[in-house]
């Protein structure tokens, strides 16, 4: 009885190989561009995904009312250019272009856009929008095609543009009664984008396939879908690539997989600086480090070209950390108006010894090895404590070569590791002046407008909850903040933030670490995805792709 | 045996809310939310606490538990904000992977880590008890991540006789049920012997030495000196006393396949409950993670359960009143 069972076990397991091993070499001449990635989690809904790989799904689905072109300004998507923005009612009017159709064939028009940005303003909305429903007073629906959105005066300036690009949804499909009926049809995504979601399924794929009645036919997709497919680990999505189960991929950008790529036949690398910083925030209520002097001469102790090659390994893959704007941003004032804080200990013990810090003090560091820690005339050691989470490499490793670095200037550094989300909430609780850390990095992806008002920067949002942890506040820098806001000559905006950039970079309550790149591996196969750039998502390119054979 | 059986599924109950009230209890002790991750500079700290009012209001932990029973009872458990989903929906759209790859590795471990435990206790330091026995102290010493890269590299992308990531084949959406059961069963052969060998490994170990011990009681001599044949001796008297010890590990083993697919499900891009509620611990994701973790404490107090059960039918001795 029991070696039958196996028998037939063992047979059955056999057979379905056997199938597996059939199904699988049927080809098809479907044209399907596949995405090897990890982290979708299935809220395919402009208004509601919350992860890049949720709104990557969603904007092949979407379309919104403006997108960003490869220069970082924007152009119109569902609307036409040359929207009117009224500097007195505080309003931006958008027209939509002609003749837009969902891709069940229902006209999209203005009561949809409405619609969209209605349901962000619902009371139970708990999606990540809610600065966007806050930042619109009202609309006024002109007619079919003319929409005009009030912006609260808080908000109103060039940076407000933004609140148009997410994917307009369809009003007769996504009625619902609260925010769980709105959710269960995330999975049923209705849009006038170039694909239409076919199937999904969690952590596996996610299959889209062309919207065969796209309204704009010029532009229609070229391939018959998209696929995403789940991949977790760096090497197995090299390794994918390279065998040709995938068509491209995002890499980390180490320079182990740069070499990789370009030893591989049949696959080609992307790379560009990306549109994001890694920082280092000091809280400056603390005695030792309430002093700019201080603050810089931790920046002169830090050797971070040594840092950038360790960490990244190829020139190309970061950029020294200078001021708080984005290195694509044409915002950025240029390296020759900023001090860089190139690695200098002589520098760094002078500015110490000015500031005050000349007593010494034997301490024992954290590894068991002493040295002279320096003393004010108060009796304050300079000691600080750097939270350091290990969900990424980085923090680690600059921490590591502070700990030397900054020991030989007689600063004592007690590295404290804890997870991301710990270190998260640390740093935010406590108003300021009662914040409880020392040093925290982290990173930080940015906006396509350089408007830095409410992020790190900000001297009116350093209480509890807030992002600026630093409890600094200049009244300069942020009357500097509040006209580049408002001003909308995008000339004399530069000139605002290149004086406040300078601000930033003197006082360095944060200091900007690294400007990082992001690298991609693409199949020599597919041609017009190479233009993938800071501005350029790849979404917006595969309506140009085509795959060779 | 049914006054014994309905005894222990009361017990189950207590059991079970015990450990939810310590869960409930340390989660109100982590720091951090899931509001923390959200890294919009828009969002104004006013903003943030109305959203984590809406998602996770600021209430004692035996309230919260309360709640949570109360919502269980009626089916409900809970809201993923991380997914936008029902905690019901996440969960069952990663267990069965969990599951499939658990009972096959568990089966695979058995039909091989038995046999060889008992060949070797019958040739007690012979060169074939040195050769398993030294394979299954390397099978139990290898790390999983890095055995499972080791195959992946050998059998997936250089021979590539296996897929190298997933459940299934994109591909195949729309195929035929079968087709895709089959496509299945391809993609979990690989991770299902990285996950089953080490499994392999200790149910040998315990076989062989469960075996042994049999092996030198009296009544195997009393079988051998009746005159008994030596197949019977080992496989009808010997085996049956010795599985004894295995029936237990059979009902531990299932929570312990289950956290260690975590690194399989990771090496071999599958989806499963292992790397969801790591994910869940990393987002703040208290109802799922209570739901993952409701979960995988009723399957260990019900395997248990059937291994106590078990217990009675390879040994006769044993009554349950």
């Amino acid at each position: 009885m029991n070696k039958k069972l196996m028998t037939t076990a063992l047979s059955s397991v056999l057979a379905m190989s056997a199938l597996a091993g059939c199904s699988g070499s049927g080809g098809d001449a479907k044209q399907i561009l596949r995405f090897g990635v990890s982290g979708f989690e299935g809220a395919f809904n402009p208004i509601i995904s919350s992860n890049v790989y949720d709104a990557w799904v969603c904007d092949l689905i979407f379309e919104g009312l403006v997108n960003v072109d490869p220069e970082g300004g924007y152009v119109g998507e569902l609307a036409q250019d040359g929207w009117v923005i009224d500097e007195d009612k505080h309003s931006y009017t958008f027209t939509l272009k002609d003749g837009i159709k969902f891709s069940d064939g229902t006209d999209l028009t203005t009561a949809d856009v409405e619609f969209t940005y209605n349901t962000i303003k619902e009371a139970d909305y708990a999606g990540p929008r809610t600065a966007v429903g806050a930042a619109i007073e009202k609309m006024n629906v002109i007619d079919d095609k003319t929409i005009e959105f009030v912006i609260t005066p808080n908000d109103f300036g060039p940076a407000a543009i933004e609140n148009f690009t997410y994917g307009i949804i369809s009003k007769e499909h996504y009625q619902h009664s609260d925010w769980q009926s709105l959710n269960m049809l995330n999975e049923k995504p209705l849009g006038s984008g170039i694909m239409t979601l076919d199937s999904w399924a969690a952590k596996q794929n996610v299959i889209l396939v062309k919207n065969e009645n796209y309204w704009d036919a010029a532009n229609a997709a070229k391939i018959d879908g998209v696929n995403f497919v789940n991949i977790e680990e760096d090497a197995t999505l090299l390794a994918s690539l390279a065998n040709g189960e995938i068509d491209f991929c995002q890499l980390q950008a180490k320079k182990e997989n740069v070499e990789e790529v370009g030893k591989t036949d049949g696959i080609h690398l992307v790379s560009y600086l990306a549109n994001g910083y890694t920082y280092m925030a000091f809280n400056t209520a603390r005695p030792q480090l309430n002093q700019k002097e201080v603050r810089q001469a931790l920046l002169y102790a830090l050797d971070r070209p040594s840092f950038l090659k360790q960490e990244y390994g190829a020139d190309e893959l970061a950029a020294l950390g200078m001021a708080p704007i984005s290195k694509t941003s044409w915002a950025y004032p240029g390296d020759d108006e900023l001090n860089a804080y190139s690695y200098d200990l002589d520098k760094a013990n002078k500015l110490l010894d000015d500031a005050g810090w000349t007593e010494r003090e034997t301490v024992t560091r954290t590894d068991g090895s002493t040295i002279e820690c320096r003393k004010n005339a108060n009796g304050d050691l300079l000691q600080v404590e750097w939270l350091v989470y290990p969900e990424a490499t980085w923090p680690t490793t600059l921490s590591g070569l502070a700990f030397d670095s900054w020991g030989q200037i007689g600063v004592n550094l007690i590295v404290k590791q804890m997870d991301f989300n710990t270190v998260s909430a640390t740093t935010k609780a406590g108003n300021h002046g009662e914040k409880n850390f020392d040093i925290y990095t982290m990173g930080f992806s940015l906006s396509v407008d350089p408007d830095p008002t409410g992020g790190l920067f900000d001297g009116d949002s350093i209480d509890e909850g807030s992002y600026n942890c630093t409890s600094w506040r200049d009244e300069r820098s942020q009357e500097l903040m509040i006209a580049g806001k408002q001003e909308f000559d995008q000339a004399k905006r530069a000139e605002i933030y290149k004086e406040w950039a300078k601000i930033q970079n003197e006082n360095v309550p944060t200091a900007i670490v690294a400007y990082r790149a992001e690298i991609w591996g693409i199949s020599d196969k597919v041609s017009g995805l190479d233009d993938i750039g800071v501005y350029t998502d790849w979404t917006s390119l595969v309506k140009n792709v085509t795959i060779a054979q | 045996m049914k006054n014994y059986l309905i005894r222990r599924i009361l017990q189950i109950i207590p059991v079970f809310l015990g450990i939810l009230f310590i869960l409930f209890f340390i989660i109100s002790k982590a720091p951090g939310s899931i509001t923390d991750n959200i890294m919009d500079p828009r969002m104004t700290p006013e903003m943030r606490a109305a959203l984590q009012e809406k998602l996770d209001p600021n209430l004692p932990f035996y309230v919260k538990f309360w709640n949570w029973i109360v919502e269980a009872l009626h089916g409900n458990f809970g809201f993923s904000n991380q997914h936008y989903k029902p905690v019901v929906d996440v969960i069952g759209a990663n267990i069965g992977c969990t599951f499939a790859l658990a009972l096959t590795a568990m089966i695979l471990s058995m039909l091989i880590g038995i046999p060889a435990g008992i060949v070797s206790a019958t040739r007690q330091y012979s060169a074939v008890d040195n050769v398993l026995t030294v394979f299954s102290l390397a099978g139990l010493a290898f790390p999983t991540f890095f055995l499972g890269l080791l195959l992946l590299k050998v059998f997936a992308i250089d021979l590539r006789w296996f897929p190298i990531f997933g459940l299934s084949n994109a591909t195949l959406a729309h195929a035929p049920f079968l087709t895709r059961l089959g496509d299945m069963a391809y993609h979990l052969i690989l991770p299902a012997i990285v996950l089953g060998l080490a499994e392999t490994a200790s149910f040998m170990r315990y076989t062989r030495s469960s075996m042994l011990e049999v092996i030198r009681s009296d009544y195997i001599r009393t079988a051998r000196a009746k005159g008994l044949n030596e197949k019977v001796v080992i496989y009808k008297h010997a085996f049956r006393n010795a599985m004894i010890p295995i029936v237990t590990l059979l009902g531990f083993r299932i929570p312990g396949l289950i956290s260690g697919a975590l690194m399989t499900e990771t090496v071999f891009s599958l989806p499963g409950v292992g790397k969801l509620s790591v994910e869940a611990v990393n987002t703040r994701n208290y109802p799922l993670l209570l739901g993952i973790n409701a979960m995988l404490t009723m399957t260990t107090l019900i395997a248990t359960l059937v291994a106590d059960v078990l217990y009675a039918v390879v040994d006769p001795r044993i009554r349950y009143d």
